[in-house]
């Protein structure tokens, strides 16, 4: 194999500061998006929307462990044809449009902010900046047809794929940086906290589906569809072991959801 | 009671600053209540070190804030009050503690009107609502409280606290058929909690009725199946056991169904009986060793 | 938290439940010591100069040897823990694996190329 000499003043000068930059942009991005999260303006109508969502899936999910006439008493009250709670509330259909969102449309703008134009500017900047230098080779052979991907910026026909240019480095960089992000970043910092947050509050700010509507008229069928097998019925002789255990009846729409 | 107290505070006199701020993190994470320790722990280690935890700082004094108020401390509350107010002057979270201090001291209709004036402010906000409910509670008024509760439920409608109070209140008022319902409405959230399955067959148990108990037995049954150290449980399948056997209204094979459940659960009951009379004597040779050492010692 | 619970049956039928909260907490500190051995075994190759298969073969060691070492952790009651001893393996395999190229091209380009 041809070796290549390279002067260890790339190593300084190039190698060495693309990772540190990468780095420490993706740490200054994550503290910048924390800086510009806003908080979610929620209207009382949307909470009552997703609690609704949430009770009615619940009923769905485990309306077995309740007897026979409550659960059809529930489902009533969702799914009634007069009264029903799904019949009679009637939402807006929402329009999709972002643009007619003022909110949306900000939001969107800041996750573009923090997300994609570093990127392209720290890309395009260390194109400017190191262009043209092979910096490093990958430890293992490649094929042909990595060259293309990793040699961005360098057209040499007879080098080997392994040697990786300095643009490319930056993008190896950029992607497996990811997991260590989440290392460096993600113990008791900032971004737990939301997490937390979340936990806290997931009753009351849960996502709502944007269309209401939509979503209305489809826990409606699935709730119309949904039978009501008892869970009970055959719980104390499986308590006194005398039949075989109905547990395959009992919990298997739990199983692993 | 008041050496109990003294020996925790003699606990955390040793303890580090770090290791009470994450004692207190712990606590506040578990919701546990805890309010005299966390007092204690306040006014032994961290009320010295308060600058030293940084942005949790704000974070402890809101649950020192609570404990006090739970403790009658209303000295500590005003301090953590003030530091609160001063870091977040139109803060809707620190108006609710102000809140809870207004009904520390019962004046209702002042913290009435400061929780309305929270919930213009931010009409999602949950807990407002549920504190005025609490107020009417400890003023008594029973049938208001009722009231204004359902109307939050008919907005939170997944709130499972909230309808866990609408059962103790429903109980209150003797409303088994709607605490009932209340318990229905937690089962669906939590299937796999002994407790609720066993609150809910208690109240079937307590309505009475042939359906109604043969429901609590089949709840009592799963409570049983969930957690089966409960003993509650399993007397009270014997109690409803019994009861169906005797019932004029049940069939002959149900009634002869119910007598072996019966006979299973004194099995159950007396087997469990004899582990512990095992242990027990287990215990009671212990003490005999222990009382003849001494006696060998003295003599 | 009073937590969502999971279920699963085991061979014998009888109905195992998760707490969910603890699940995430699990997951979310396996993947830590994950990132963590990717790195530091992706360091330790690019330093020993290792090359080709012997490197991917040390990715595989390291997998497997820090799998032993949760197993061991965990001690003879493993599912007290964990859903399934084998999604313990190969979650995250490949996530891991480009953390590991990555450090072991960067030790291996700074000691080894120059």
């Amino acid at each position: 194999m041809a070796e290549l000499l390279l002067d260890s003043q790339i190593r300084v000068w190039v190698f060495l500061p693309i990772v540190v930059i990468t780095f420490l942009v993706g740490v200054v991005r994550h503290y910048v998006s924390i800086l510009l999260a806003s908080q979610k303006k929620v209207e009382l109508q949307q909470v009552q929307d997703s609690q609704v969502m949430i009770r009615s899936h619940k009923l769905r999910e485990n309306g077995k462990y309740i007897p026979k006439q409550s659960f059809l008493m529930r489902r009533h009250f969702f799914n009634n044809e007069e009264t029903g709670y799904f019949k009679t509330q009637k939402r807006a259909a929402v329009s999709q449009n972002p643009m007619t969102d003022p909110s949306m449309m900000t939001d969107m703008l800041k996750g573009n902010v923090t997300n994609v134009l570093p990127m392209i500017m720290i890309g395009g900047w260390i194109n400017w900046m190191f262009s043209g230098f092979v910096t490093t080779k990958v430890p293992f052979p490649l094929t042909l047809r990595f060259k293309p991907m990793l040699q961005r910026g360098i057209e040499l026909v007879s080098l080997d794929a392994a040697w990786v240019s300095s643009a490319s480095w930056y993008f190896l960089n950029v992607f497996g940086l990811r997991s260590i992000y989440t290392l460096v970043l993600g113990e008791n910092n900032a971004a737990d906290q939301t997490r937390h947050m979340q936990d806290q509050m997931s009753g009351a700010a849960m996502a709502m589906p944007p269309d209401p509507k939509a979503a209305f008229k489809a826990e409606w069928e699935a709730l119309e569809i949904c039978d009501h097998h008892w869970a009970l019925t055959n719980i104390e002789n499986d308590l006194m072991g005398l039949s075989a255990p109905t547990a395959d009846s009992m919990y298997h729409q739990n199983k692993m959801d | 009671m008041r050496g109990s107290r003294k020996s925790t505070s003699a606990i955390f006199e040793g303890m580090s600053w770090s290791d009470a701020r994450d004692l207190l993190r712990l606590w506040r994470e578990d919701n546990e209540r805890k309010s005299q320790d966390v007092v204690n722990l306040w006014e032994t280690i961290l009320s010295k070190n308060i600058f030293k935890l940084g942005d949790e700082r704000l974070l402890v004094l809101e649950q020192v804030c609570l404990a006090s108020l739970d403790t009658n401390r209303l000295d500590i509350a005003d301090k953590c009050l003030q530091s609160l107010a001063a870091e977040f002057p139109s803060s809707l979270r620190v108006r609710k503690l102000q809140a809870l201090k207004l009904e520390t001291l019962e004046k209702y209709d002042e913290a009435l009107e400061l929780l309305d004036s929270i919930i213009k402010r931010d009409e999602t906000n949950a807990a407002p609502r549920k504190r005025r409910v609490a107020i009417l509670r400890a003023k008594g008024k029973h049938s208001e409280a009722i009231k204004e509760l359902t109307d939050y439920l008919k907005k939170f409608m997944s709130d499972q606290e909230g309808w866990q109070e609408l059962c103790d209140l429903y109980l209150l008022e003797q409303d088994y058929a709607r605490a009932a319902f209340c318990m229905e409405e937690l089962i669906l959230h939590n299937p796999h909690n002994h407790l609720i399955h066993q609150r809910y067959a208690d109240i079937r148990y307590t309505q009475g009725g042939f359906e109604n108990i043969e429901l609590a037995r089949a709840h009592y049954s799963l409570a049983f199946k969930l957690n089966p150290s409960s003993i509650r449980a399993l007397y009270g399948i014997f109690l409803c056991a019994t009861n169906i056997a005797v019932s004029p209204k049940a069939t002959s094979p149900k009634r002869k169904e119910a007598t072996k459940l019966a006979n299973w659960v004194i099995k159950e009951l007396s087997k469990r009986q004899e582990r512990q009379n095992v242990e027990d004597s287990q215990v009671a040779a212990l003490e005999g060793l222990i009382s003849s050492v001494q006696l060998a010692a003295s003599a | 938290m009073a937590g969502r619970v999971k279920t699963k049956l085991d061979k014998s039928g009888e109905m195992l439940a998760y707490g969910e909260a603890a699940v995430r907490n699990n997951a979310a500190i396996l993947e830590y010591c994950r990132t963590s051995m990717a790195a530091l075994s992706g360091a330790t190759a690019g330093l020993l100069g290792l090359t080709g298969f012997y490197g991917f073969g040390f990715y595989v060691f390291a997998v497997i040897g820090l799998w032993c070492l949760i197993l061991f952790k965990a001690g003879a009651h493993w599912e007290k823990y964990f859903i399934s001893r084998r999604a313990l393996l190969t979650s995250g395999f490949f996530g891991g694996l480009f953390t590991y190229v990555l450090f072991w091209t960067f030790l291996y380009g700074m000691v080894h190329v120059y």
